[in-house]
């Protein structure tokens, strides 16, 4: 039997493993793969785990994690982790690690090209024009230099919309981040506000990049949405239900604002009634923002990493849960190790990848 | 807050040079700000101290002494959770002997990130440029072109980062402002988190040695980078290249370093930094002509005293009013103090408060 049990959930069963394999190469693991079909099976699945990957599966509530006695650790392969319950993790001893900049890169593009698309009001003149008609009719298109981009959340994401918005497009940007230390507020050029409704008053765009949790839920509200610009615009490139959606929805028909830009919504798939699909002002993705060949293969190698690093008995890169420590005992700090497969250093189809690692 | 009494005790510098103890109106700005009291320590022994830690909730060290044998009457002990230190190095501190009491420390992380790494470009020109003999010889009447080469061209040369925090993203940033490729040795930074700064990270200190033109480490000082470049980096390093310090000394193996000199493996060093300070006036590194040197004071400017002066006020109500504080100096000690709240921005505190 080997030393340390990695199980892991949501994934094919022909998956070869290649990046879990690779960076666990040097430790002593048996890799199950599961897919469990209610939350018995699941339960069962995790008693006698050491390490638990979860890349989708609708089984990892409190009863599931409760009884993941043995496990230390609990990656899930994505940035947010809004479906793991923090409080029972600290409990029961499991250190949470993410995906941190897996798609750092990725989710900023898309809340820049949101941004660019409804300055340049690209999509609907991609449609006007297609249907045969000519011109700008009274469309005003701001210069984009003079205005001013609002974050909330100054993050691996929201530093990369800053420094993308700030050196490329010369944006004032200002950020909402009450955790956000002020010399990384000024190293990104960045005007920290301390109000969320200052920021929703000075911006001409505003795009939110927080993690969902207990504090993020449903922050922005009505009465955040009722102090916009009516020129401004909304853009939302992390989770949907960080948004009072029906608020948003009001907001956008009384004209408070200009239009938004959505990746996600409250409810995903969306609803295809949802009244946001139906306004013209509003652009919309499928949830898309941190795709790309890269970030398929680089959120598994860093929750590869991330696993590996705690059955050495180091602390992870990007543990996100610290309040456990308390309850652990003194691990090192982890090093960051060069990818164990070399292959992964470039971006390359999986199917190039050598099978069978 | 006055209510909750929450107390600041002030360790000024004991006849130090460094600061004038007489003024505080900066350390206290953020005590008054949050209705807590700031206590001077006037005391001179150690029962003196440890009485006054009873009565205090974060102390505030700027210059005085403070054995490690006070940790055991704070934290989990006693009323004086933390202890902030005024400054960016804390390898005068026994980080372990705090966490295990339960001690928080901190320190005055980043308040001079622009002025350091401005001293470190300095240096780094007045290397590349070969400032020093020119200086000397223009005002010794001598004009020639003699002694320029062998320089280097900037744009396109390497420029080596050991340590890439706060100061060392600083000097990056700068650095690729002229053109220089920026090359880091970094044990706990990851490739992708390098790349938003332009910055090649490389596997091993050897490798930067190697290919730079330029070295600059920005590293803390302890057991782990004691002499971390002696005789085998100097030795890897090219013969054109300028080591350049603006850390700490001891990471450097001084007599290694002028050895490299003397024996032309390196073409020249900037050094604000120095194993022995203040430096011995017969240290054979002040006699070199490619050798630029000045007295350990590249974290200053007003406005970065100014702020760190003021930081180290907010990090102590952090720490009194059962924060973390922003810039956590052993991680260690949350093994031993559960149940603090997340750091949350000076503003958002005096909002809240």
């Amino acid at each position: 039997m080997a030393e340390h049990k990695v199980l892991i959930m949501g994934i094919d069963d022909d998956d070869p493993l290649d990046y879990e394999r690779a960076e666990m190469a040097d430790l002593d693991v048996e890799f199950v793969k599961a897919n469990p079909e209610s939350e018995g099976e699941a339960i069962e699945l995790v008693r006698d785990a050491d390490a638990l990957m979860m890349r989708s599966t609708p089984y990892s509530g409190e009863q599931v994690l409760r009884a993941a006695e043995k496990a230390q650790v609990l990656a899930v392969y994505s940035h947010g982790f809004n479906q793991i319950d923090t409080d029972v993790c600290n409990e029961m001893g499991i250190i949470i690690t993410n995906g941190a900049g897996m798609c750092m890169e990725e989710v900023s593009n898309q809340a820049v090209t949101m941004i660019l698309c409804l300055n340049r009001q690209l999509i609907q003149f991609n449609e006007r024009t297609k249907a045969g008609k000519w011109g700008r009719g009274d469309v005003l298109i701001e210069p984009i230099d003079q205005q001013v981009l609002g974050l909330v959340g100054l993050g691996n994401i929201g530093r990369q919309v800053a420094r993308k918005m700030f050196n490329g497009w010369r944006m004032k940007v200002i950020a909402y981040d009450p955790y956000c230390p002020p010399w990384i507020a000024q190293e990104y050029a960045v005007e920290q506000v301390f109000s969320l409704h200052e920021l929703f008053e000075r911006s001409d765009y505003v795009s939110v990049q927080v993690p969902l949790n207990k504090e993020t839920h449903h922050m922005i509200r009505k009465e955040h949405l009722d102090c916009m610009k009516p020129t401004a615009y909304f853009v939302n490139v992390c989770r949907g239900a960080v948004v009072r959606e029906v608020d948003l929805i009001q907001a956008l028909r009384e004209g408070k604002m200009q239009g938004a830009g959505l990746d996600v919504f409250e409810q995903e798939p969306v609803d295809p009634d949802n009244p946001l699909l139906k306004m013209d002002n509003v652009i919309v993705a499928p949830h898309s923002a941190g795709a790309s060949t890269r970030s398929a293969w680089l959120s598994r190698q860093r929750a590869s990493q991330q696993v590996a690093a705690v059955l050495r008995g180091n602390w992870p890169s990007a543990g996100q849960n610290p309040e456990v420590a308390s309850s652990l005992q003194r691990r090192d700090r982890m090093q960051s190790l060069e990818p164990k497969l070399e292959a992964s250093r470039e971006v390359l189809p999986m199917a190039v990848l050598p099978e069978g690692r | 807050m006055a209510d909750d009494g929450i107390r600041i005790l002030y360790l000024g510098p004991q006849g130090g040079d460094t600061h004038d103890a007489s003024q505080t109106e900066q350390q206290s700005r953020a005590a008054r700000q949050y209705g807590a009291e700031f206590v001077q320590y006037s005391g001179s022994s150690k029962g003196e101290l440890i009485e006054a830690l009873k009565d205090a909730d974060c102390a505030i060290n700027q210059g005085h002494d403070f054995e490690p044998s006070m940790f055991v009457h704070m934290g989990n002990n006693g009323r004086c959770k933390g202890l902030v230190s005024f400054g960016h190095g804390y390898d005068g501190m026994d980080l372990e002997s705090a966490s295990v009491n339960g001690v928080v420390l901190s320190n005055t992380a980043s308040f001079g990130t622009e002025e350091v790494s401005n001293q470190t470009m300095m240096h780094f020109l007045v290397c590349a440029r070969k400032f020093v003999l020119h200086d000397k010889l223009v005002k010794n009447g001598a004009w020639t072109r003699e002694h320029l080469p062998p320089m280097g061209h900037i744009l396109g040369e390497t420029f080596g980062i050991v340590g890439l925090g706060n100061i060392g993203r600083a000097v990056a940033r700068k650095a690729r402002a002229f053109g220089l490729n920026v090359i880091a040795y970094d044990p706990y930074r990851s490739s992708w988190d390098a790349k938003e700064y332009g910055v090649e990270i490389v596997p091993t200190l050897k490798e930067v040695a190697e290919r730079s033109d330029y070295v600059s480490p920005h590293v803390f000082l302890d057991e782990g980078t004691y002499h971390m470049f002696s005789d085998d980096f100097f030795k890897a390093m090219k013969p054109t290249a300028y080591f350049i310090n603006c850390s700490r000394g001891p990471v450097v193996d001084e007599p290694a370093l002028i050895r490299a000199l003397q024996n032309s493996e390196i073409a020249g060093a900037g050094l604000d930094v120095f194993e022995q300070e203040p430096v011995d006036p017969e240290n054979p590194l002040l006699k070199m002509d490619n050798v630029a040197v000045t007295n350990h004071y590249a974290s200053y400017s007003e406005v970065a005293w100014e702020r760190a002066n003021t930081q180290l006020g907010e990090e102590a109500i952090r720490i009194a009013d059962g924060y973390w504080p922003m810039s956590l100096i052993n991680p260690d000690v949350k093994h031993h103090s559960p149940g603090r709240k997340n750091p949350i921005s000076w503003e958002v505190m005096m909002a809240n408060r």
